[in-house]
């Protein structure tokens, strides 16, 4: 490495590359917010240059719901409630719950799977890793009737109920790392009377703070995404997710055009958590890649 | 269980309803209820937002909550709240895609609240009633009307010297397009400000497109191929309403698209690959596009007051068969499913009642269903300084309308329809071949 | 001790995965078999569906939307795989071998964080035939304005790119993640001997990078199957049938339409399509999970 250390011009085509790599990848992020800040009215005439002529706050301000119907209209809106800052609490909430037991159940069936020894185990396993092979939208269908005659339709449990109590990959990635575990501190732990409880809670859960905080992350990030599911049964406003909720404001579209910047500030909001994800746990996730190998 | 106990409120509703409760004023009104009421049009909103101010006053414990959502995704929006069961308690319904929730008794049946209430049908505009009419149901109160006309940019029109009397007796056939087609061409202007009639035209630099197209128009064609269709003498289904079998194979409309087609090669409109996200009275507003087909829901779009760009009205072109105009009406529906059926009919018999068509008419929004009503529109639109004559003088020429079709199957027939011709337009296929494609599918929806 | 031990687990070890199984037995079993019924069935969603045999199959197998909407699927996966996996490949390979920095890393892994929808929407912006910056910028270099989501032969490609610049960062750091796996000392024996890069990535990084580069390229694969967010917000199949990939098409078909039953008829085929495919990844990862942690 060290060797190759010199300004050869192949090294230098490469860092060009990589750079512009990295500008595709950001740039859009700032046409999104450079828009958010364009008045609607400026829109056919000041969509090219590079900041806006007159920036503004009023499409952020529409899109939390903080100006009145007329004023939004003013605005290039269609004059719809928004609450922006709703949604993105409802994804919080909807991502937290899923991550979080979803996590701690698998888990438990990972170290079951794993460590423990009874009948029908590995039946039972084969089973749970073998619904991998059915593709979502599969159960899709199946799924929404189900919740539609429980009654939970527009409800925060019809919502995270296919996901939260677990997920074959879960069970199956967790599974695998236990397996992984040296048993040696186990053989230990028994020997001074700890049952399978404190084996897990204590001695297990301890030493798999790397993998949890992976398959936490990854399943908040896909929460984080989630759009069919919750689009069909969670469209009311009360729960309704930031996805859901910017599909709805696209169809909320005025009868001229899109209202795009009042799409782009809502756009930026649905990001912000996502950045903030990425500046405080960045490494974090950026490891986590490497243990997932995928999915 | 929980679709056993909504069964049997719904049941023991409607037996209050049949058995002839009379004092209709209490019954029902067991506590606060809030409907839920869909409407796409955000430019009605505000109209009918009043409406239901108005009704929340008269009736306290009723609050409507009105949902808008465009166009475009209004009845896939709906069908999925539906198959949840939770769509709207009322919403807007369309003479085209209402039939479907017919057959899936989605739609209550309103005639045994019309024969109790004895609202009187006559009141509203001949026709518009029994659209939502089928074997002695009924599903809706007609609650508005409307009509096409041309719309155009009168600046526009003036630059290249043409006149506004030009418009008003334009011929139409789809060989050569008749004054129309003159009129389109003389429209269109280049980048060097060249009309379409000038030898050294450059039809692939325009400035201004003559005419603007609309192809997301489903199977009716109302913003534009259909008007022209049926003055070519085209008829959409074997009978309307409640045809079975489609007649969208005929040549006369394959003739139309082609001399559309023949538009967009000679310059005169864009290309459909090349549309936009702006709708047309976006383009026509920001000077892209000189004239194109007006719905007289549209009437305050182009006229508004603050409107920068000068807009006017002109009758449709005759065609082979004379001027024809798509007349549609909307209707309010009422779920079949709803937990406040007297609540929800209370609301629809309000707004296809003077009392609130009156308030739309009054803001010159649409032109409302009850012909009184509509006259008042009229005045209201004339109070404005807007000429919108042509509307009603095209709904009041004997022979000179025509209704959308109504069928079963009106989503699946929108989509079929709508990807046949914008083939056809593509270059995908010829349009014979396209229209006779989808015509097979549409027809095969019925066996 | 171990006869105390096997008693134990027999009666805790249910408490440990009873709630995972209740999960598995109510959300994915019982509905794949109610699909499967469904699927047997002419079922509106709004009614009681009745039995209707293999009714549902035949008219699928001589459905052309259906054919098309597999077709617009698979044209779609192989031009988003083989430009996403190329585009990693090379940016992970440059990355392995010029820099270590978690800042870049973190700054490619942004796009995937961000739901679907919102790129969705991003991009319907930025391509817009009028408005959209793509344009303009084409406007600049004197290209006239491309309609990405109305012209038929750009609709697909514009779908596939936008997943395309989705995707790519993600699936360049799990390759590079699998580049680092490479033992380093390979690497500097052969720049010893003098190799080129380029023989180095062809005879080192390639043939030990297989094994992730497999599982990476079938994990995205079956993913990429699945489209329909993108979709749903740019281009709703549309124009015409060119983006109608086969979720939008199921979609469709259950919400629209209310065939409930030839919806699950269609999921059915594409389970078994994919089913395939996921075969392929368990092997995989069995084969390379003990890289794995």
């Amino acid at each position: 490495m060290r060797s190759s250390n010199r300004r050869t011009p192949g090294r230098v085509l490469a860092w060009v590359f990589l750079a512009v790599f990295l500008l595709a990848t950001i740039f859009p992020f700032y046409w999104m917010i450079r828009t958010a800040l364009t008045p609607a009215a400026d829109l056919y005439n000041d969509s090219s240059s590079l900041l806006p002529h007159q920036p503004t706050l009023i499409n952020f301000a529409r899109v939390l719901g903080l100006t009145t119907e007329a004023e939004a209209r003013a605005a290039g809106g269609s004059g719809a409630h928004l609450d922006f800052g709703r949604y993105l609490l409802n994804s919080v909430i909807y991502c937290g719950l899923i991550a979080g037991v979803q996590t701690l159940l698998c888990s438990m069936a990972g170290y079951a799977f794993a460590r423990l020894r009874f009948p029908g185990r590995d039946l039972a396993f084969t089973l749970l890793v073998s619904a991998l092979m059915v593709p979502p939208i599969f159960t899709l269908l199946p799924n929404f009737i189900l919740v539609k005659q429980l009654g939970w339709i527009n409800t925060m449990a019809g919502m995270v109920a296919p996901t939260i109590l677990m997920t074959p990959f879960a069970v199956f990635f967790l599974r695998q790392f236990f397996l992984s575990l040296p048993r040696e501190v186990e053989e230990a732990a028994i020997l001074d009377g700890v049952g399978p409880w404190g084996m897990f809670w204590r001695v297990a859960m301890p030493m798999s703070r790397g993998p949890l905080i992976t398959i936490g992350l990854t399943t908040t990030v896909w929460a984080w995404k989630d759009f069919l599911w919750p689009l069909l049964v969670g469209r009311g406003e009360e729960h309704r997710l930031v996805t859901v909720a910017l599909g709805v404001f696209l169809q909320q579209s005025p009868n001229t055009q899109p209202d795009w910047t009042g799409l782009m500030a809502a756009s930026t909001l649905s990001v912000l958590p996502v950045l903030l994800l990425l500046v405080f746990l960045g490494k974090r996730l950026v490891q986590s890649l490497s243990f997932t190998g995928g999915k | 269980m929980n679709r056993i106990t909504l069964g049997a409120a719904a049941l023991a509703l409607s037996l209050t309803a049949l058995t002839g409760c009379t004092s209709s004023d209490d019954s029902g009104s067991g506590g606060a209820v809030t409907l839920e009421y869909w409407l796409w049009d955000d430019n009605q909103k505000a109209s009918y937002q009043a409406c239901a101010d108005a009704f929340h006053t008269a009736n306290p414990d009723i609050t409507v909550k009105i949902t808008q959502t465009a166009w475009a995704q209004y009845w896939q929006n709906l069908t999925t709240q539906l198959a949840a069961g939770d769509a709207p308690d009322v919403w807007t319904d369309q003479a085209s895609y209402y039939p479907q929730f017919v057959t899936s008794n989605q739609i209550l049946d309103i005639q045994p609240f019309v024969d109790r209430d004895k609202v009187d049908l006559s009141q509203y505009q001949a026709g518009l009633a029994d659209l939502y009419a089928k074997d002695g149901k009924r599903y809706g109160l007609p609650k508005d009307w409307d009509t096409m006309a041309l719309v155009y940019n009168t600046t526009q029109l003036k630059a290249q010297g043409i006149a506004p009397a030009e418009l008003e007796n334009l011929t139409w056939n789809p060989s050569d397009g008749g004054t129309f087609e003159q009129l389109i061409a003389k429209a269109t202007v280049d980048e060097k400000g060249r009309n379409g009639l000038d030898p050294s035209f450059d039809k692939s630099k325009i400035k201004t497109y003559g005419f603007l197209p609309e192809w997301a128009d489903g199977s009716q064609g109302q913003n534009g191929w259909g008007n022209l269709a049926v003055s070519n003498g085209f008829e959409f289904l074997d009978k309307n309403p409640w045809g079975t079998r489609y007649k969208y194979d005929d040549p006369k409309l394959a003739a139309t698209i082609d001399w559309f087609k023949s538009l967009i090669a000679k310059g005169y409109a864009p290309p459909l690959d090349k549309a936009s996200t702006l709708s047309r009275d976006a383009l026509l507003s920001a000077g892209k596009g000189a004239i194109t087909f007006a719905g007289s829901w549209m009437i305050n779009s182009y006229l508004a007051a603050d409107a920068k760009v000068k807009f006017a009205f002109a009758p449709l072109p005759t065609g082979p068969q004379g001027r024809k105009t798509a007349i549609n009406g909307l209707s309010d529906a009422i779920n079949a499913g709803t937990e406040h059926q007297e609540q929800a009919w209370k609301w629809v018999k309000f707004l296809g009642s003077a009392d609130c068509q009156n308030i739309v008419g009054g803001n010159g929004v649409v032109f409302p269903a009850i012909t009184a009503a509509g006259d008042k529109a009229l005045a209201a639109h004339k109070a404005k300084g807007q000429n919108v004559q042509v509307f009603v003088d095209e709904a009041k020429a004997p022979g000179g309308t025509f209704f959308l079709p109504v069928s079963e199957h009106g989503n699946e027939i929108s989509q079929l329809v709508q990807d046949g011709i914008q083939s056809a337009v593509l270059g995908q296929s010829d349009s014979a071949t396209a229209l006779k494609k989808a015509n097979d599918q549409v027809n095969a929806l019925f066996k | 001790m171990g006869q105390a031990r096997q008693r134990d687990d027999r009666r805790v070890a249910w408490w440990f995965v009873a709630p995972v199984l209740v999960g598995f037995a109510v959300f994915y079993a019982y509905p794949a078999v109610r699909g499967v019924w469904y699927s047997l069935t002419d079922y509106t969603m709004l009614g009681t569906p009745s039995f209707v045999g293999a009714e549902n199959y035949t008219d699928l197998l001589a459905d052309r939307q259906f054919w098309s909407s597999m077709l617009v699927t698979a044209y779609y996966v192989v031009l988003n795989i083989s430009s996403q996996t190329v585009l990693a490949l090379v940016v992970a390979a440059l990355m392995h071998r010029l820099t270590r920095s978690v800042v870049l890393r973190a700054a490619l892994l942004l796009p995937w964080l961000v739901p679907n929808v919102t790129i969705g929407l991003l991009w319907m912006w930025l391509l817009d035939t009028n408005l959209g910056l793509v344009n303009h910028l084409l406007h600049a270099v004197g290209l006239g304005p491309v309609g990405f989501f109305t012209d038929a032969h750009w609709a697909m490609p514009a779908v596939a790119g936008i997943n395309t610049w989705a995707y790519t960062g993600y699936t360049a750091l799990l390759l590079y993640a699998g580049m680092l796996q490479i033992p380093q000392h390979l690497y500097e024996s052969a720049s010893i001997d003098g190799a080129g890069e380029l023989r180095i990535f062809a005879r080192i990084t390639m043939p030990l990078l297989r094994p992730v580069l497999a599982l990476v390229l079938v994990v995205s694969l079956i993913g990429s199957f699945q489209i329909f967010d993108t979709v749903a917000v740019t281009t709703k199949g549309g124009p015409v049938s060119a983006t109608r990939v086969i979720y939008f098409f199921i979609y469709q078909q259950a919400f629209s339409y209310f065939h409930m039953g030839y919806a699950a008829a269609a999921a059915v085929f594409l389970a078994l399509v994919l089913g395939v495919f996921t075969f392929v990844q368990l092997r995989l990862l069995r084969a390379s999970s003990s890289d794995l942690a």
